[in-house]
């Protein structure tokens, strides 16, 4: 009896299992709710003002490259310094007794290019020697002179790359590595006694600039700290008036930074982005309030329209990034890490350039605390030469816009 | 013997109490709804059964004879002890447009009340039921020019939720033939709204926006049985019920004039083992608005068997207050169930099973719903 009465209370508990599918196609509008989602899209031309640029964000010695360029817009060459090891060296490992640096047999230059387009042709590095005082002040025009002696050092990287093992026996230059992925090149160099001159009075300090060509506009990057350069020198010291070849450490660059022409153009009224130092331009937002409330903004498109065309080597496009400020201190302004959006900017471009922003106004929306600024800047800032001008928000015909998508409010509750 | 049959029914008492426990905490309360329906998308929303699992198994047409069905109060006066019902439904849906067939299911859990006697003549009760059940979920897809192009978007608009009826009710017998009811009713509710649309370009982004409505209202009710003969009764019941009134947050969104109502029955018992009853009804629902229909309803069932396992049929038909067009749509179903007393009659399971169809403005519903009600005299 027992038994038939779980098996009754079972059967109802299962009939009467919880089950849920309400989800239906609609058939408007006779079967849709009478409340519709109401899009509006609007343009927000006259929102954008207070806008300016400033420049010296980043400065050529403070990037992780170095610039090099041949192109007619820009002339760009790698300048550094490796410092020396002094006048003397010790002679024997474990033993206080020094010897006279004589000079160099050699020495061994391990560069890398970490960017090069991959369609260039008949690449070639010519080496300069340069006076050991180059500095953070050193400017193109101050190595006129040095740049315009002999090289003390010529590669042709296309023909290096094609001998046998990716090595000039003649000159002894070789190819380290080369990463078909990130087409970063390893090179190394061979430097002579005359290249590479050890001198005692200047306690071994080399300085070396760079220029490079192509049979098409040339424009490389060359990486340093951890990737280059880096000097091995083969040196002669001298053991009690006999001299002995000695092989110390390798070193690093001291100071590596690069020099280019023509100089940044004069700050006008244009709104600058990228180059060399780094260009950032400041946008000021009047965010409308009715945006704010009771809305959802669901695209957000800033038009932008160049004022030159986009400048740099040609095959460098680079990307400008639109962020958010923490605070408004205008130039000093602290950016905003959470959100960014960017765009890809081609060299020569004149196009109107859209950049969604749709994040960016979210979050002012969301936060009425937040200052409604926009800050322009290169992502890789002095990463290339790449620079682009947009007419600012005084050129009524061609001033930056907003465009908005928004949703209103939904009627929930209206029958 | 007799001890035999107290740890039994014991036991029934028990499994009866677990079987209360599941039905009255299953479901949270915006989820106290009747029966979901494609005709409650557009207007106020489907009106709920106010009957008994028990009542509804023969159509309804026992429901103002019955006292634990809201429907009406002076049922309640010979209801004898304490009485507890809770009741519930799944239904499985076909919505049928044109070629379209789209099946759809759903559990609700629309009635729960407590009925007991507090002086001789006198009955009270409280419990809710569903007064408009507002649980929907349509999808769309469609396009439109946005920035000079045209997109193609999906939209979502669901509702999930429903508007109670909380009701406070007296019954009294004035006579061996004639007993009244009066309640108050207290119209309470809410619904999660959500609209979505995703666009077919991901550049703009979901939009996605919800709200909590909630529901107000109060009515007022009163209800006569009369006792013409041994075994025929006539009954008869009137409400009206004030304005819905709607709020996000702190704002009122909209204010709905909800219906009269009106309606009688009556009740022929002919034998202990067969009772018919009729019953009819009229509301006023175009009172609500653009799109709504004052409906009339009716319903014929029978109960037969006089033992602990009854058998109920019964039809009913009527007019549904919401649809498109300029008639109401109209709806027809038939049910049957029965029933289980266990522990000398202190606990009771009904069971039913009804098929309903719908159709109006080019949309066709066909329904079967389970229905289980419990019911607990301890």
């Amino acid at each position: 009896m027992t038994r038939r009465r779980l098996a009754f209370i079972g059967a109802v508990l299962v009939a009467a299992a919880c089950v849920e599918r309400v989800a239906a196609p609609g058939r408007c509008p006779s079967f849709c709710p009478s409340g519709q989602i109401t899009i509006v899209d609007t343009l927000l031309a006259g929102s954008i003002s207070g806008d300016s640029a400033f420049r010296g964000y980043v400065l050529a010695y403070q990037s992780s490259v170095m610039l090099a360029s041949d192109t007619p817009l820009v002339d760009g060459r790698p300048i550094f310094r490796i410092n020396g090891l002094g006048a003397r060296r010790v002679i024997t490992a474990g033993d206080t007794t020094t010897g006279a640096i004589l000079g160099a047999d050699s020495a061994r230059l391990q560069i890398s290019i970490t960017r090069r387009d991959s369609s260039m042709r008949n690449l070639s590095l010519r080496f300069y020697r340069l006076p050991i005082t180059i500095d953070t002040s050193t400017r193109f025009a101050d190595l006129i002179g040095p740049f315009a002696a002999s090289p003390v050092h010529t590669l042709n990287v296309d023909a290096l790359l094609a001998q046998p093992g990716r090595k000039d026996s003649v000159t002894g230059d070789s190819v380290v590595a080369d990463d078909t992925v990130s087409h970063q090149l390893v090179l190394s160099l061979k430097l002579d006694a005359a290249a590479a001159r050890y001198l005692a009075a200047d306690s071994g300090t080399v300085a070396y600039g760079l220029r490079i060509a192509a049979d098409s506009f040339a424009s490389i990057a060359l990486g340093k700290g951890s990737l280059g350069p880096v000097l091995q020198w083969y040196l002669r010291v001298d053991s009690a008036g006999t001299s002995v070849a000695r092989t110390p450490g390798s070193l690093g660059v001291a100071f590596g930074s690069f020099v280019h022409d023509p100089p940044p153009a004069p700050p006008d009224s244009t709104l600058a982005v990228g180059g060399v130092p780094s260009a950032r331009s400041i946008l000021r937002v009047a965010f409308p309030r009715s945006l704010r409330d009771s809305t959802q903004i669901i695209r957000a498109t800033l038009f932008l329209l160049p004022a030159v065309p986009a400048r740099g080597a040609p095959a460098d496009s680079f990307v400008v990034e639109v962020r958010s400020v923490l605070a408004d201190f205008g130039a000093k302004s602290p950016i905003d890490p959470r959100l960014g959006d960017t765009t890809v900017i081609h060299v020569g471009a004149t196009d109107t350039l859209a950049v969604e922003v749709t994040n960016l106004l979210q979050l002012w929306a969301a936060d009425s605390t937040l200052p409604t600024t926009l800050m322009l800047r290169a992502r890789a800032e002095v990463q290339s030469f790449g620079e682009v001008r947009f007419y600012p928000s005084i050129a009524q015909a061609f001033r930056p816009a907003l465009e908005v998508t928004f949703v209103r409010p939904f009627p929930f509750g209206v029958p | 013997m007799n001890a035999a049959v107290r740890r039994s029914g014991g036991r029934a008492v028990g499994m009866a109490a677990v079987l209360a426990v599941v039905f009255l905490t299953a479901g949270p309360p915006d989820r106290l709804s009747a029966q979901d329906s494609q005709y409650s998308i557009r207007g106020l929303g489907m009106p709920g059964r106010w009957e008994s699992v028990r009542a509804r198994s023969s159509a309804g047409a026992f429901a103002p004879f019955d006292p634990l069905s809201p429907l009406m109060e002076a049922a309640m006066a010979d209801v004898g002890r304490l009485t507890a019902t809770a009741g519930e439904g799944t239904s499985y849906r076909e919505v049928i447009v044109g070629d379209t067939t789209t099946r759809l299911r759903g559990t609700r859990f629309p009635l729960m009340a407590i009925v007991g006697q507090v002086a001789p003549r006198l009955a009270v009760a409280a419990g809710f039921t569903t007064y408009l059940d507002k649980s929907w979920d349509v999808t769309q897809r469609d396009s439109g020019v946005l920035r000079g192009t045209m997109e193609r978007f999906t939209d979502e608009i669901t509702s999930d939720g429903s508007v109670g009826d909380l009701r406070l009710a007296a019954a009294a017998r004035l006579s061996r033939g004639i007993a009244i009811g009066a309640g108050v009713h207290l119209l309470a509710g809410s619904t999660r709204m959500t609209a979505a649309r995703r666009f077919d370009d991901s550049t703009f982004h979901v939009v996605q926006q919800l709200a909590e409505v909630r529901y107000g209202g109060l009515g007022v009710s009163g209800s006569v049985l009369i006792g013409l003969a041994p075994g025929l009764s006539i009954a008869g019941w009137a409400r009206s019920d004030g304005r819905l009134r709607a709020k996000v947050g702190d704002a009122t969104s909209a204010e709905t004039d909800l219906p009269r109502m009106a309606g009688g029955g009556v009740r022929l018992a002919p034998s202990p083992s067969a009772r018919f009853a009729a019953s009819v009804a009229w509301r006023s629902w175009s009172s609500a608005g653009a799109g709504a229909f004052d409906t009339w309803s009716w319903s014929a069932g029978g109960e037969f068997g006089k033992g602990r396992v009854p058998f109920r049929l019964g039809a009913r038909g009527g007019q549904l207050p919401f649809g498109p067009g300029t008639t109401a749509p109209t709806e027809f179903a038939a049910t049957a169930g029965t029933g289980r007393a266990f522990a000398q009659g202190r606990a009771l399971v009904d069971i039913g099973v009804e098929r309903l169809e719908r159709r109006g403005g080019g949309l066709t519903e066909r329904v079967w719903t389970v229905l289980v009600g419990l019911t607990v005299r301890p």
